[in-house]
């Protein structure tokens, strides 16, 4: 039974039921009321800025990027680029006004074009990406920056080197407000002692997709083969492995991987299920895995502290406490979720300034913000940020003194996302493991392969 | 007949005019903002909190006449012209959003730069050491949001270093003498119309020209 149906009179509950004047006066408060008729503001419909966006391409998640700055009204997206003509066309109901075009380079030459969000295949991603900030474009890359370290590098040195383009890698998580308010609740010690971590991912699918044609077929399908995938742990999991290395704040020391192909044995030569065991200082592990094989129990990601275990699922986390952890106070009153015989204590971003928690349970909120809008979100505002500053330092002072420059943008407030570094470094986690995954080996992480020089 | 004989002086005069500030130049030591160094706030009031916004750009240039001694000034009307002005957008809160409100409202789109014009300066009395800050009385024309009021305010100076001066000072405005109407959040705050401005400007002496 969810606790959440039992009919509880606190005050959370009571303060929801009255309203914020009628508070006030029983507070002994009077409200003070402007007497000059002020201009209200609605945040919703202000149209703070706009960035002309590209889109390069336009697969299944290059169209949820697509369908996703659609709906945000600081994007105006003025070109989408795919070499194939179908997905140009497919494109066109989510960007109507955007110019569809099979070469990249056209977008590049286009000095409308801002910014340029690269969601090709991963081994494609270097060629565009170094294109596009060669040719001034601010970058958003999907994540893994690419298949080899060689090109992740590549990238990030480059990427490193354009200080007046923003660059952000598809880390989504790291824009997401709730898994910044659970790294500051991890950060305040409220887990106890870090003992390990776990990621998940199951899903029952071939990750095969068919075609007529025969090349396209072969395009399509760059997962499947070794040459041009990261594997599961690559493609998938390294969205988790980045999010638990930040969460548990370290390096790791080595990866030892497990993978087989169980299921899916149609010619390819990537496994269907995986394992990853990270190893972190003062022995603490990350067990990662993966499969394509079996659904049960979907994905999620597990922090285990002497005190309480968080577990993450999409954009909702718990907290499962020790019974003999002490007392928080907050959590007496907290939305709480069974799960079999464990309970969960939702730990909601905000839970106190929202209605969030209360009388509904967190796998209820009807609509939550996806942490993939969160970056892409953050991204726009970034490359507004940086793109003005630019601007106004160059139409004030000399343009060439980059130093002065440089310091200048150093002090502008950037929203929250993974840049070129956090790009890189995960790009290494999960290229490592998923070559000892292939291996069944254990492979040592160098220091130097996580420092761009 | 009178209209075209003022246009005809007016064309006559108008390359003396151009040329002025170049003969001029050679009298005057002019010193430049600097890129770093300078901050500009802007501090307000509201029914929920207290707000602040900062820049930390501030461009334009100082000039006084060559014969005004910096080192040793003496106290009375000092012959100097300042022009200085911020990017509307670089001034910044803790929050985005809020800043996308004050945008709005300082009509950023239209009126982007934030601009002082420097009138008078005179100097009551001279500095009690070499050390000392220099206290000016400015008097100036601030335009926000395309509406232009005069300000009047004391201007500290300092020399910092050989060749660069530091000047500081504040003053109080209100939003709607510049035609802003207090920024209402419905249900959230409503601002006051007092704003608090206050400054900090790094200049450096350019080469002179000759």
């Amino acid at each position: 039974m969810n606790k959440t149906e039992t009919v509880e009179l606190n005050r959370r509950e009571f303060l929801k039921g009255s309203s914020f004047a009628t508070l006030m006066t029983m507070l002994g408060g009077v409200e003070l009321i402007t007497p000059t008729p002020a201009r209200a503001v609605d945040l919703e419909t202000l149209v703070p800025f706009q960035v002309k966006c590209a889109v390069v391409g336009l697969g299944a998640w290059g169209r949820e990027i697509l369908g996703t700055l659609s709906r945000l009204k600081t994007a105006e997206l003025v070109a989408v680029c795919d070499t194939y003509p179908a997905s140009l066309k497919r494109a066109a109901s989510s960007a109507p006004k955007a110019q569809g075009v099979e070469d990249y380079r056209k977008i590049l030459d286009d000095k409308e074009v801002r910014a340029v969000i690269v969601g090709t295949p991963t081994h494609k991603h270097r060629e565009v990406v170094l294109a596009a900030l060669q040719a001034g474009k601010h970058v958003y890359c999907e994540a893994p920056l690419a298949h080899t370290i060689e090109d992740a590098r590549a990238m990030a040195l480059a990427a490193k080197a354009a200080r007046k383009q923003v660059f952000q890698a598809g880390l989504q998580t790291r824009s997401s407000a709730q898994r910044r308010f659970l790294l500051d609740f991890i950060r305040t010690g409220a887990t106890g002692k870090t003992v390990k971590a776990h990621a998940q991912w199951h899903k029952k699918q071939s990750w095969r997709a068919t075609s007529a044609n025969a090349d396209r077929e072969k395009d399509l399908n760059w997962r499947l083969n070794r040459e041009t995938s990261v594997g599961l742990v690559g493609e998938i999991g390294i969205h988790q492995i980045d999010t638990l290395a930040w969460f548990l704040n370290a390096r790791p020391v080595s990866v030892t991987g497990f993978g087989s192909l169980v299921q899916w044995r149609d010619g390819r030569d990537v496994p269907d299920t995986v394992e990853a065991i990270f190893e972190f200082p003062e022995g603490v592990r990350l067990t990662c895995e993966g499969t394509l094989a079996n659904s049960f129990d979907a994905d999620y990601e597990l922090l285990y502290g002497t005190d309480a275990a968080i577990m993450t699922r999409g954009n909702k986390a718990w907290m499962f406490k020790e019974v003999d952890s002490p007392l928080l106070g907050w959590e007496v009153y907290a939305q709480k979720d069974q799960f079999y015989k464990e309970t969960g204590i939702a730990l909601v971003a905000n839970a106190t300034k929202s209605t969030q928690q209360g009388e509904k349970s967190a796998d209820d909120v009807p609509f939550s913000t996806t942490s993939l809008q969160s970056a892409l979100e953050s991204f726009l505002i970034n490359v507004n940020e940086i793109g003005s500053a630019v601007e106004d330092f160059g139409a004030s002072f000399d343009p060439n003194d980059k130093a002065a420059l440089e310091k200048y943008l150093a002090g502008i407030k950037l929203q929250p996302r993974a840049g070129y570094q956090e790009g890189y470094e995960a790009a290494v986690m999960a290229i490592k493991a998923n070559e000892a995954i292939l291996k069944g080996e254990k492979v040592a992480f160098k220091k130097e392969w996580f420092e761009l020089a | 007949m009178k209209t075209k004989l003022f246009q005809r002086a007016g064309a006559l005069a108008l390359p003396w005019l151009l040329a002025l500030p170049l003969c001029a130049a050679e009298n005057w030591v002019r010193y430049d903002a600097l890129p770093g160094g300078s901050k500009a706030k802007l501090d307000g009031t509201s029914t929920a909190h207290d707000w602040t916004v900062e820049s930390r750009l501030i461009a334009g240039y100082v000039e006084f006449e060559s014969g005004f001694n910096l080192e040793q000034p003496a106290p009375g009307k000092v012959n100097a012209r300042c022009v200085v002005s911020i990017p509307a957008r670089q001034l910044k809160s803790d929050s985005t959003r809020m800043d996308t409100v004050m945008y709005e409202h300082i009509k950023q789109k239209d009126h982007p730069r934030i601009e002082y014009r420097l009138t008078e300066m005179t100097l009551k009395e001279a500095p009690k050491s070499a050390d000392a800050p220099v206290v000016f009385d400015s008097s100036g024309e601030l335009t926000v949001a395309g509406v232009t009021n005069k300000i009047q305010m004391p201007v500290s100076m300092t020399r910092v270093g050989k060749d660069k001066l530091k000047f500081t000072g504040s003053t109080a405005v209100k939003m709607t003498s510049f035609g802003i109407q207090p920024p209402t959040l419905v249900g959230i705050l409503s601002t006051g119309d007092d704003v608090k401005i206050s400054f900090e400007w790094l200049a450096a002496k350019k080469e002179e020209t000759k």
